[in-house]
């Protein structure tokens, strides 16, 4: 018996299903896609093999640039909004600021990812920012041009906080040895 | 590809134009399907989901004092000219290049920093190495040292302050 081949010239796949799966991977990663924050200053990391994730969440940056200047980051929200009321708040009132300007100054500060802090003010705000959160994990974000005073300050400074075990941020070195 | 109607192409030469149906017509989905394939694409190789690579440190806190014999301590100093001076117990410190090269962005340790190190705890079970950074020095050093002791698997060093004494120190240097 001889079957009766289909032509296969011309003939039409229907596309629904692949086009319903790119189509659903396309809003997964639209929406999941975080852009990077502009950066305050441009760091350029030191490298080295260690192969260690940084700590998703409670995390507590100090970043120095390779100007030797301070910036400090927290993490979540909440800290950010204690730490603003125990040592900006006070500050902005001594300086006359009327309460909309101080409301207002802290909306921008629950925002910001970083800010700038002086070499002496740096250990009020990690004290704080402890306070605020136990289980921080505080990080050293620093330019591999960075002098090492300036280190060694965020070093001391968490050392007098308690806290003692940190990470500092490197990128990965794949030079074998 | 898509197709494009040109305009003039069907015209129909009569004066009345028909209306064609539009009962189940076809839309080309496919100019659609190539942008989202494109912005599918664009998304999936520009997401990254890697996390930063960071490196832990541990400091023992100011009142914590661990006892070790001096002739276990290797005191390696890193001045600000990018030279170690390495220290066995009491002994006049050597004078070794930290890097092989003056070139600042060199990123292993000189060779012979590296052997001295490999050899003194191969010697030593016991050793433990005190780094000590002078202030003037770059934050670079600090990490490839502890970088370098890291991959050797030396995990008995602790880091210290840089005093006076220190630079006195390294005056004996040979």
């Amino acid at each position: 018996m001889s079957r009766i081949k289909a032509k296969r010239i011309g003939f039409r796949i229907d596309m629904t299903p692949m086009v319903d799966v790119a189509f659903l991977l396309l809003t997964f990663f639209m929406l999941t896609t975080k852009f990077r924050p502009p950066e305050v200053v441009k760091i350029d990391l030191p490298s080295s093999h260690s192969e260690l994730k940084l700590p998703e969440s409670d995390v507590l940056t100090v970043t120095v640039g390779g100007d030797n200047t301070f910036f400090m980051g927290v993490s979540s929200q909440q800290s950010r909004v204690k730490i603003f009321n125990a040592v900006v708040k006070p500050k902005l009132q001594a300086a006359g600021l009327s309460s909309v300007a101080v409301a207002d100054s802290l909306k921008k500060f629950k925002l910001a990812e970083n800010f700038r802090v002086g070499r002496d003010e740096l250990d009020k705000f990690v004290v704080m920012a402890r306070f605020a959160d136990q289980k921080l994990r505080p990080v050293i974000r620093a330019d591999a041009d960075a002098g090492f005073d300036a280190v060694n300050h965020v070093i001391k400074v968490y050392k007098k906080a308690n806290l003692l075990t940190f990470n500092l941020i490197t990128v990965l070195e794949r030079e074998a040895r | 590809m898509g197709i494009v109607d040109s305009p003039n192409g069907r015209r129909s030469n009569k004066k009345g134009r028909k209306h064609s149906k539009r009962i189940g017509f076809h839309l080309d989905m496919t100019p659609m399907v190539d942008v989202a394939f494109l912005l599918l694409t664009f998304f999936m190789l520009t997401t990254t989901f890697s996390k930063a690579n960071t490196m832990e440190i541990n400091i023992p806190p100011d009142k914590a004092e661990v006892k070790v014999v001096e002739s276990n301590v290797m005191t390696l100093r890193i001045a600000d000219n990018v030279m170690a001076y390495c220290s066995l117990g009491d002994e006049a410190p050597r004078r070794i290049p930290l890097y092989d090269s003056r070139d600042t962005h060199q990123l292993a340790l000189s060779g012979e920093l590296r052997q001295l190190l490999r050899q003194q705890t191969a010697a030593n079970t016991k050793l433990v190495i005190v780094v000590k950074i002078s202030e003037k020095a770059k934050y670079k050093h600090l990490v490839d040292i502890i970088d370098e002791l890291n991959l050797m698997k030396i995990d008995r060093f602790s880091l210290d302050d840089y005093t006076e004494q220190d630079a006195v120190e390294i005056q004996r240097a040979i």
